[in-house]
Protein backbone atom coordinates (compact mmCIF):
# COMPACT_ATOMS: atom_id res chain seq x y z
CA UNK A 1 0.00 0.00 0.00
CA UNK A 2 1.03 3.58 -0.50
CA UNK A 3 -0.43 6.52 1.33
CA UNK A 4 -0.83 9.93 -0.25
CA UNK A 5 -1.13 13.03 1.91
CA UNK A 6 -3.52 14.76 -0.46
CA UNK A 7 -3.43 18.12 1.32
CA UNK A 8 0.22 18.51 0.28
CA UNK A 9 -0.29 17.23 -3.27
CA UNK A 10 0.32 19.75 -6.04
CA UNK A 11 -1.48 17.62 -8.65
CA UNK A 12 1.54 17.30 -10.92
CA UNK A 13 0.72 13.64 -11.60
CA UNK A 14 4.41 12.77 -11.65
CA UNK A 15 3.55 9.62 -9.71
CA UNK A 16 1.16 8.55 -12.45
CA UNK A 17 3.81 9.21 -15.12
CA UNK A 18 6.31 6.80 -13.60
CA UNK A 19 3.90 4.19 -12.25
CA UNK A 20 4.61 1.04 -14.27
CA UNK A 21 1.16 -0.44 -13.69
CA UNK A 22 -1.21 2.52 -13.94
CA UNK A 23 -2.14 2.33 -10.26
CA UNK A 24 -2.16 6.12 -9.96
CA UNK A 25 -4.15 8.54 -12.06
CA UNK A 26 -5.03 12.21 -11.96
CA UNK A 27 -8.81 12.49 -12.14
CA UNK A 28 -10.16 16.02 -12.00
CA UNK A 29 -8.48 17.60 -9.01
CA UNK A 30 -7.31 14.48 -7.19
CA UNK A 31 -4.83 11.66 -7.58
CA UNK A 32 -6.75 8.40 -7.55
CA UNK A 33 -4.98 5.30 -6.26
CA UNK A 34 -5.99 1.80 -7.35
CA UNK A 35 -4.39 -0.50 -4.73
CA UNK A 36 -5.31 -3.65 -6.64
CA UNK A 37 -2.92 -2.60 -9.45
CA UNK A 38 -0.09 -1.47 -7.13
CA UNK A 39 3.08 -3.60 -7.01
CA UNK A 40 4.65 -1.54 -4.19
CA UNK A 41 7.76 -0.69 -6.23
CA UNK A 42 8.07 2.73 -4.59
CA UNK A 43 8.90 4.65 -7.78
CA UNK A 44 6.13 7.15 -7.10
CA UNK A 45 7.55 7.76 -3.62
CA UNK A 46 10.93 8.71 -5.09
CA UNK A 47 9.61 10.92 -7.85
CA UNK A 48 7.05 12.96 -5.90
CA UNK A 49 8.42 16.53 -5.84
CA UNK A 50 6.29 17.38 -2.82
CA UNK A 51 7.30 14.21 -0.92
CA UNK A 52 3.71 13.40 0.04
CA UNK A 53 3.71 9.70 -0.90
CA UNK A 54 4.85 7.02 1.53
CA UNK A 55 5.07 3.26 1.25
CA UNK A 56 3.22 1.64 4.13
CA UNK A 57 3.61 -1.80 5.56
CA UNK A 58 0.51 -3.98 5.30
CA UNK A 59 -1.64 -3.69 8.40
CA UNK A 60 -1.37 -6.76 10.64
CA UNK A 61 -4.48 -8.87 10.59
CA UNK B 1 -24.32 13.53 -27.35
CA UNK B 2 -22.59 12.36 -30.50
CA UNK B 3 -20.74 9.08 -30.29
CA UNK B 4 -19.14 8.83 -33.75
CA UNK B 5 -16.28 11.03 -34.92
CA UNK B 6 -13.55 11.01 -37.53
CA UNK B 7 -10.86 11.56 -34.91
CA UNK B 8 -10.70 11.38 -31.11
CA UNK B 9 -7.87 13.33 -29.46
CA UNK B 10 -7.04 12.46 -25.85
CA UNK B 11 -5.66 15.52 -24.05
CA UNK B 12 -6.30 19.23 -24.56
CA UNK B 13 -2.74 20.50 -24.10
CA UNK B 14 -0.74 22.26 -26.85
CA UNK B 15 -0.21 19.04 -28.89
CA UNK B 16 -3.86 17.93 -28.82
CA UNK B 17 -5.43 21.30 -29.46
CA UNK B 18 -3.01 22.03 -32.33
CA UNK B 19 -3.84 18.70 -33.94
CA UNK B 20 -7.58 19.28 -33.43
CA UNK B 21 -7.49 22.80 -34.89
CA UNK B 22 -5.79 21.70 -38.11
CA UNK B 23 -7.90 18.58 -38.59
CA UNK B 24 -11.18 20.38 -37.84
CA UNK B 25 -10.32 23.18 -40.22
CA UNK B 26 -10.26 20.64 -43.05
CA UNK B 27 -13.72 19.44 -42.13
CA UNK B 28 -12.89 16.43 -39.96
CA UNK B 29 -15.21 15.79 -37.04
CA UNK B 30 -12.88 15.93 -34.06
CA UNK B 31 -13.55 15.28 -30.39
CA UNK B 32 -10.97 16.35 -27.80
CA UNK B 33 -11.36 14.96 -24.30
CA UNK B 34 -9.42 16.19 -21.28
CA UNK B 35 -9.52 14.64 -17.83
CA UNK B 36 -8.94 17.95 -16.08
CA UNK B 37 -11.80 20.11 -14.86
CA UNK B 38 -10.37 23.11 -16.65
CA UNK B 39 -8.13 23.27 -19.72
CA UNK B 40 -4.66 24.44 -18.70
CA UNK B 41 -5.19 23.95 -14.99
CA UNK B 42 -3.28 22.87 -12.93
CA UNK B 43 -0.16 24.27 -14.56
CA UNK B 44 2.67 21.74 -14.50
CA UNK B 45 5.33 23.75 -16.25
CA UNK B 46 7.83 26.61 -15.97
CA UNK B 47 5.88 28.38 -18.72
CA UNK B 48 8.95 29.43 -20.73
CA UNK B 49 8.77 29.28 -24.51
CA UNK B 50 10.80 30.37 -27.52
CA UNK B 51 8.60 32.93 -29.25
CA UNK B 52 9.97 32.53 -32.76
CA UNK B 53 8.72 29.01 -33.35
CA UNK B 54 5.17 29.91 -32.36
CA UNK B 55 5.16 33.08 -34.45
CA UNK B 56 6.45 30.99 -37.38
CA UNK B 57 3.38 28.78 -37.05
CA UNK B 58 1.30 31.80 -37.98
CA UNK B 59 -0.39 32.06 -34.60
CA UNK B 60 -1.24 35.43 -33.14
CA UNK B 61 -0.87 34.77 -29.43
CA UNK B 62 -3.14 37.05 -27.37
CA UNK B 63 -1.39 39.59 -25.16
CA UNK B 64 -2.85 38.28 -21.94
CA UNK B 65 -1.32 34.83 -22.60
CA UNK B 66 2.18 36.34 -22.68
CA UNK B 67 3.23 37.26 -19.19
CA UNK B 68 6.65 38.63 -20.05
CA UNK B 69 8.84 39.22 -23.08
CA UNK B 70 12.26 37.82 -22.30
CA UNK B 71 15.41 39.59 -23.45
CA UNK B 72 17.90 36.83 -22.74
CA UNK B 73 19.26 34.39 -20.23
CA UNK B 74 21.68 34.51 -17.37
CA UNK B 75 23.37 31.24 -16.48
CA UNK B 76 24.98 31.10 -13.07
CA UNK B 77 27.77 28.71 -12.04
CA UNK B 78 28.08 27.21 -8.54
CA UNK B 79 30.69 29.88 -7.62
CA UNK B 80 28.31 32.65 -8.65
CA UNK B 81 29.91 33.61 -11.94
CA UNK B 82 27.26 34.40 -14.53
CA UNK B 83 27.27 34.16 -18.29
CA UNK B 84 24.79 36.53 -19.87
CA UNK B 85 23.30 35.64 -23.20
CA UNK B 86 21.13 38.25 -24.92
CA UNK B 87 18.96 38.01 -27.99
CA UNK B 88 20.06 40.10 -30.98
CA UNK B 89 18.13 43.32 -30.87
CA UNK B 90 15.05 43.16 -33.04
CA UNK B 91 14.71 39.40 -33.05
CA UNK B 92 11.80 37.71 -31.35
CA UNK B 93 13.15 36.32 -28.12
CA UNK B 94 11.36 34.21 -25.58
CA UNK B 95 8.20 34.44 -23.61
CA UNK B 96 7.09 33.44 -20.18
CA UNK B 97 3.49 32.43 -20.67
CA UNK B 98 0.38 32.32 -18.60
CA UNK B 99 -0.23 28.67 -19.46
CA UNK B 100 -3.81 28.66 -18.22
CA UNK B 101 -4.69 31.38 -20.70
CA UNK B 102 -2.44 30.05 -23.48
CA UNK B 103 -3.77 26.48 -23.37
CA UNK B 104 -7.37 27.58 -23.20
CA UNK B 105 -6.85 29.94 -26.13
CA UNK B 106 -5.36 27.12 -28.23
CA UNK B 107 -8.40 24.98 -27.43
CA UNK B 108 -10.75 27.82 -28.32
CA UNK B 109 -9.06 28.09 -31.73
CA UNK B 110 -9.83 24.40 -32.27
CA UNK B 111 -13.45 24.93 -31.26
CA UNK B 112 -13.65 27.91 -33.64
CA UNK B 113 -12.67 25.53 -36.44
CA UNK B 114 -15.41 23.10 -35.46
CA UNK B 115 -13.76 20.71 -33.00
CA UNK B 116 -15.67 19.63 -29.91
CA UNK B 117 -14.02 19.62 -26.49
CA UNK B 118 -15.18 17.85 -23.35
CA UNK B 119 -13.45 18.50 -20.03
CA UNK B 120 -13.48 16.38 -16.86
CA UNK B 121 -13.65 13.43 -19.23
CA UNK B 122 -11.09 10.69 -19.19
CA UNK B 123 -10.41 7.84 -21.56
CA UNK B 124 -10.56 4.58 -19.65
CA UNK B 125 -9.78 2.07 -22.39
CA UNK B 126 -9.42 1.47 -26.10
CA UNK B 127 -12.36 0.16 -28.08
CA UNK B 128 -11.37 -2.55 -30.55
CA UNK B 129 -13.26 -4.09 -33.42
CA UNK B 130 -11.89 -7.19 -35.15
CA UNK B 131 -8.61 -6.54 -33.35
CA UNK B 132 -8.35 -3.00 -34.70
CA UNK B 133 -8.54 0.21 -32.67
CA UNK B 134 -11.95 1.72 -33.30
CA UNK B 135 -12.42 4.29 -30.54
CA UNK B 136 -12.16 4.77 -26.80
CA UNK B 137 -14.26 4.24 -23.72
CA UNK B 138 -14.79 7.50 -21.92
CA UNK B 139 -16.00 8.47 -18.49
CA UNK B 140 -17.25 11.98 -18.05
CA UNK B 141 -17.63 13.10 -14.44
CA UNK B 142 -21.19 12.39 -13.32
CA UNK B 143 -22.02 10.23 -16.37
CA UNK B 144 -21.72 6.53 -17.05
CA UNK B 145 -18.78 5.13 -18.95
CA UNK B 146 -19.57 4.70 -22.63
CA UNK B 147 -17.96 4.10 -26.01
CA UNK B 148 -17.04 6.74 -28.54
CA UNK B 149 -16.03 5.56 -31.97
CA UNK B 150 -13.56 6.93 -34.47
CA UNK B 151 -11.21 5.36 -37.03
CA UNK B 152 -8.31 7.41 -35.64
CA UNK B 153 -7.39 7.89 -31.97
CA UNK B 154 -4.65 10.39 -31.12
CA UNK B 155 -2.87 10.25 -27.79
CA UNK B 156 -1.84 13.72 -26.66
CA UNK B 157 -2.01 12.55 -23.07
CA UNK B 158 1.17 14.11 -21.78
CA UNK B 159 3.38 12.40 -19.21
CA UNK B 160 0.92 9.74 -18.05
CA UNK B 161 -0.07 8.40 -21.48
CA UNK B 162 -2.13 5.48 -20.19
CA UNK B 163 -4.11 4.88 -23.37
CA UNK B 164 -0.97 4.97 -25.50
CA UNK B 165 0.37 2.24 -23.21
CA UNK B 166 -2.70 0.17 -23.95
CA UNK B 167 -2.07 0.70 -27.65
CA UNK B 168 1.35 -0.88 -27.22
CA UNK B 169 3.68 2.09 -26.76
CA UNK B 170 6.26 2.05 -23.98
CA UNK B 171 5.23 5.30 -22.32
CA UNK B 172 6.38 4.37 -18.82
CA UNK B 173 9.17 6.68 -17.65
CA UNK B 174 12.23 5.34 -15.87
CA UNK B 175 13.38 7.35 -12.85
CA UNK B 176 16.67 8.11 -14.59
CA UNK B 177 14.83 9.61 -17.55
CA UNK B 178 12.76 12.14 -15.62
CA UNK B 179 13.40 15.29 -13.68
CA UNK B 180 11.19 15.97 -10.72
CA UNK B 181 10.26 19.62 -10.28
CA UNK B 182 8.79 21.83 -7.59
CA UNK B 183 7.89 25.40 -8.30
CA UNK B 184 6.49 28.54 -6.71
CA UNK B 185 4.88 31.48 -8.36
CA UNK B 186 6.36 34.36 -6.37
CA UNK B 187 6.01 38.10 -5.94
CA UNK B 188 7.82 40.68 -5.40
CA UNK B 189 10.64 40.11 -7.81
CA UNK B 190 12.31 42.93 -9.74
CA UNK B 191 13.61 41.29 -12.87
CA UNK B 192 15.79 42.43 -15.75
CA UNK B 193 13.48 40.46 -18.06
CA UNK B 194 16.11 37.75 -18.20
CA UNK B 195 15.53 34.15 -17.33
CA UNK B 196 18.03 32.95 -14.74
CA UNK B 197 19.34 29.40 -14.51
CA UNK B 198 21.42 28.34 -11.51
CA UNK B 199 23.63 25.26 -11.78
CA UNK B 200 25.44 23.20 -9.20
CA UNK B 201 25.19 19.78 -7.65
CA UNK B 202 24.50 21.25 -4.22
CA UNK B 203 21.81 23.62 -5.53
CA UNK B 204 20.11 21.13 -7.83
CA UNK B 205 21.73 17.71 -8.36
CA UNK B 206 21.66 16.83 -12.07
CA UNK B 207 19.37 19.75 -12.77
CA UNK B 208 19.00 23.44 -12.14
CA UNK B 209 17.00 26.15 -10.45
CA UNK B 210 15.18 28.59 -12.70
CA UNK B 211 13.74 32.05 -12.19
CA UNK B 212 11.34 33.00 -14.97
CA UNK B 213 10.04 36.57 -14.61
CA UNK B 214 6.36 37.29 -15.18
CA UNK B 215 4.39 40.52 -15.27
CA UNK B 216 3.43 42.50 -12.17
CA UNK B 217 6.69 41.58 -10.41
CA UNK B 218 5.80 37.90 -10.34
CA UNK B 219 8.19 35.07 -11.19
CA UNK B 220 8.11 31.31 -11.51
CA UNK B 221 10.87 30.03 -9.27
CA UNK B 222 11.41 26.33 -9.66
CA UNK B 223 13.78 23.46 -9.31
CA UNK B 224 14.19 20.33 -11.37
CA UNK B 225 16.47 17.53 -10.20
CA UNK B 226 17.25 14.15 -11.68
CA UNK B 227 14.62 11.58 -10.75
CA UNK B 228 17.27 9.05 -9.75
CA UNK B 229 19.05 11.53 -7.47
CA UNK B 230 16.09 11.99 -5.16
CA UNK B 231 16.51 11.14 -1.52
CA UNK B 232 15.40 7.66 -0.61
CA UNK B 233 16.65 5.80 -3.65
CA UNK B 234 19.72 3.71 -2.92
CA UNK B 235 21.58 5.80 -5.50
CA UNK B 236 20.01 8.96 -4.16
CA UNK B 237 21.68 11.93 -2.59
CA UNK B 238 20.81 12.49 1.09
CA UNK B 239 18.70 15.59 1.47
CA UNK B 240 17.84 15.82 -2.23
CA UNK B 241 14.15 16.61 -2.16
CA UNK B 242 12.98 19.17 -4.69
CA UNK B 243 10.89 21.27 -2.33
CA UNK B 244 13.54 21.35 0.41
CA UNK B 245 16.31 22.27 -2.02
CA UNK B 246 14.18 24.99 -3.54
CA UNK B 247 13.35 26.40 -0.11
CA UNK B 248 17.09 26.45 0.69
CA UNK B 249 17.86 28.25 -2.55
CA UNK B 250 15.22 30.90 -1.88
CA UNK B 251 16.40 31.42 1.70
CA UNK B 252 19.87 32.25 0.36
CA UNK B 253 18.74 34.45 -2.53
CA UNK B 254 19.16 38.18 -2.00
CA UNK B 255 15.79 39.21 -3.46
CA UNK B 256 13.66 36.11 -3.26
CA UNK B 257 14.11 35.49 0.45
CA UNK B 258 11.64 38.27 1.19
CA UNK B 259 9.21 37.47 -1.65
CA UNK B 260 5.79 35.92 -1.16
CA UNK B 261 4.52 32.70 -2.72
CA UNK B 262 1.26 32.82 -4.70
CA UNK B 263 1.09 29.24 -5.93
CA UNK B 264 2.76 25.89 -5.34
CA UNK B 265 2.99 23.73 -8.40
CA UNK B 266 5.32 21.35 -10.14
CA UNK B 267 5.64 18.31 -12.25
CA UNK B 268 7.71 15.47 -13.47
CA UNK B 269 9.21 15.96 -16.89
CA UNK B 270 10.68 13.62 -19.42
CA UNK B 271 14.35 14.23 -20.19
CA UNK B 272 15.03 10.92 -21.90
CA UNK B 273 14.81 9.68 -25.46
CA UNK B 274 11.62 9.95 -27.53
CA UNK B 275 9.56 6.81 -28.19
CA UNK B 276 10.92 4.49 -30.89
CA UNK B 277 7.74 4.88 -32.89
CA UNK B 278 4.78 7.24 -32.81
CA UNK B 279 2.20 5.49 -34.98
CA UNK B 280 0.40 2.21 -35.32
CA UNK B 281 -2.78 1.29 -37.18
CA UNK B 282 -5.55 3.77 -36.29
CA UNK B 283 -3.44 5.38 -33.55
CA UNK B 284 -0.95 8.23 -33.23
CA UNK B 285 1.05 9.53 -30.27
CA UNK B 286 2.07 13.22 -30.18
CA UNK B 287 3.86 15.62 -27.86
CA UNK B 288 5.00 14.71 -24.37
CA UNK B 289 3.08 11.41 -24.59
CA UNK B 290 5.62 10.46 -27.29
CA UNK B 291 8.41 11.82 -25.03
CA UNK B 292 9.02 14.58 -27.56
CA UNK B 293 10.63 16.82 -24.97
CA UNK B 294 13.90 18.75 -24.93
CA UNK B 295 16.19 16.60 -22.76
CA UNK B 296 18.31 19.58 -21.71
CA UNK B 297 15.67 21.81 -20.18
CA UNK B 298 12.56 19.64 -20.24
CA UNK B 299 10.62 22.12 -22.38
CA UNK B 300 7.91 20.56 -24.50
CA UNK B 301 5.42 23.18 -25.69
CA UNK B 302 7.03 24.00 -29.03
CA UNK B 303 7.87 20.39 -29.82
CA UNK B 304 4.30 19.43 -28.94
CA UNK B 305 2.77 22.03 -31.24
CA UNK B 306 5.12 21.14 -34.10
CA UNK B 307 4.35 17.44 -33.71
CA UNK B 308 0.61 18.18 -33.45
CA UNK B 309 0.72 20.08 -36.74
CA UNK B 310 2.87 17.50 -38.50
CA UNK B 311 0.70 14.61 -37.30
CA UNK B 312 -2.53 16.39 -38.28
CA UNK B 313 -1.32 17.09 -41.80
CA UNK B 314 -0.27 13.47 -42.17
CA UNK B 315 -3.59 12.23 -40.78
CA UNK B 316 -5.55 14.36 -43.25
CA UNK B 317 -3.90 12.48 -46.10
CA UNK B 318 -4.18 9.08 -44.39
CA UNK B 319 -7.97 9.05 -44.16
CA UNK B 320 -8.59 7.43 -47.53
CA UNK B 321 -6.04 4.74 -46.71
CA UNK B 322 -7.91 3.86 -43.55
CA UNK B 323 -5.34 5.36 -41.14
CA UNK B 324 -3.01 2.39 -41.50
CA UNK B 325 0.40 2.57 -39.87
CA UNK B 326 2.08 2.82 -43.27
CA UNK B 327 -0.11 5.72 -44.33
CA UNK B 328 0.86 7.66 -41.19
CA UNK B 329 4.60 7.00 -41.18
CA UNK B 330 5.28 10.34 -42.83
CA UNK B 331 4.70 12.05 -39.48
CA UNK B 332 7.14 9.79 -37.68
CA UNK B 333 9.83 9.89 -40.35
CA UNK B 334 9.67 13.65 -40.78
CA UNK B 335 9.78 14.23 -37.04
CA UNK B 336 12.82 12.03 -36.59
CA UNK B 337 14.70 13.81 -39.38
CA UNK B 338 13.96 17.31 -38.05
CA UNK B 339 13.15 17.74 -34.36
CA UNK B 340 14.34 14.24 -33.50
CA UNK B 341 17.84 14.92 -34.70
CA UNK B 342 18.13 18.03 -32.50
CA UNK B 343 16.66 16.21 -29.52
CA UNK B 344 19.20 13.39 -29.83
CA UNK B 345 22.13 15.81 -29.90
CA UNK B 346 20.83 17.51 -26.79
CA UNK B 347 20.32 14.16 -25.10
CA UNK B 348 24.00 13.41 -25.64
CA UNK B 349 24.85 16.74 -24.06
CA UNK B 350 22.65 15.98 -21.06
CA UNK B 351 24.30 12.62 -20.47
CA UNK B 352 27.70 14.32 -20.44
CA UNK B 353 26.73 17.31 -18.32
CA UNK B 354 25.34 15.19 -15.51
CA UNK B 355 28.79 13.69 -14.96
CA UNK B 356 30.64 16.94 -14.26
CA UNK B 357 31.46 18.22 -10.79
CA UNK B 358 30.83 21.72 -9.46
CA UNK B 359 34.54 22.54 -9.95
CA UNK B 360 34.23 21.41 -13.57
CA UNK B 361 31.19 23.65 -14.07
CA UNK B 362 33.05 26.61 -12.57
CA UNK B 363 35.92 26.00 -14.97
CA UNK B 364 33.61 25.65 -17.96
CA UNK B 365 31.82 28.91 -17.10
CA UNK B 366 35.19 30.63 -16.86
CA UNK B 367 36.28 29.80 -20.39
CA UNK B 368 33.13 29.69 -22.50
CA UNK B 369 31.33 32.62 -24.08
CA UNK B 370 27.69 33.18 -25.08
CA UNK B 371 28.67 32.20 -28.65
CA UNK B 372 29.92 28.87 -27.34
CA UNK B 373 26.52 28.36 -25.70
CA UNK B 374 24.83 28.94 -29.04
CA UNK B 375 27.09 26.39 -30.67
CA UNK B 376 26.78 23.63 -28.11
CA UNK B 377 23.02 23.90 -27.69
CA UNK B 378 22.67 23.47 -31.44
CA UNK B 379 24.91 20.41 -31.44
CA UNK B 380 28.29 21.81 -32.57
CA UNK B 381 30.54 20.68 -29.77
CA UNK B 382 34.07 20.45 -31.18
CA UNK B 383 35.51 23.97 -30.75
CA UNK B 384 34.02 24.52 -27.32
CA UNK B 385 35.13 21.14 -26.04
CA UNK B 386 38.69 21.83 -27.24
CA UNK B 387 38.68 25.15 -25.40
CA UNK B 388 37.38 23.67 -22.15
CA UNK B 389 39.66 20.64 -22.19
CA UNK B 390 42.76 22.77 -22.88
CA UNK B 391 42.54 24.19 -19.36
CA UNK B 392 41.24 21.08 -17.63
CA UNK B 393 42.61 17.93 -19.27
CA UNK B 394 40.88 15.65 -16.75
CA UNK B 395 37.63 16.43 -18.58
CA UNK B 396 38.83 14.72 -21.77
CA UNK B 397 37.26 11.44 -20.75
CA UNK B 398 33.85 12.94 -20.05
CA UNK B 399 33.58 15.60 -22.74
CA UNK B 400 35.26 13.43 -25.38
CA UNK B 401 31.96 11.53 -25.54
CA UNK B 402 30.39 14.55 -27.21
CA UNK B 403 32.69 14.22 -30.20
CA UNK B 404 31.93 10.59 -30.96
CA UNK B 405 29.48 9.95 -33.75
Amino acid sequence: MIRIRHEGCILCAGCASVCPTGALELVGNKIEYYPEKCIKCGTCVKVCPAAVIRLEKEAKK
Amino acid sequence: MKSDYDIIVIGGGPAGSTFARIAAKEGREVLVIDKRKEIGNPVRCGEGLGAKEVVDMGLDVPKQAISENILGAKIIAPNGKAITWKEDSGSTGGWVLERKIFDKWLCELAVDEGAEIRTYTRATDLVKENGKIAGVKIKQWGNDEHEIRAPLVVSAEGMEAQIARKAGFNTVHKLYDVDTCYQYEMKNYDSEKMIELYFGNKIAPRGYVWVFPKKDKRANVGIGIGGATVNGDKHGIPGAEPKKLLDDFIKNHEQLKDASTLDDFGGVISVGAPLDSFVTDNFMVIGTAAKQVDPLHGGGITLAMEAGALAANTALKAKEKGYTKDSMMEYEETWKKTSGDAVNKRLKLRHVLEKVTDDDINHIFNVITPEDLNKITSGNFAETVAKVVAGRPQLVGILGGLLKK
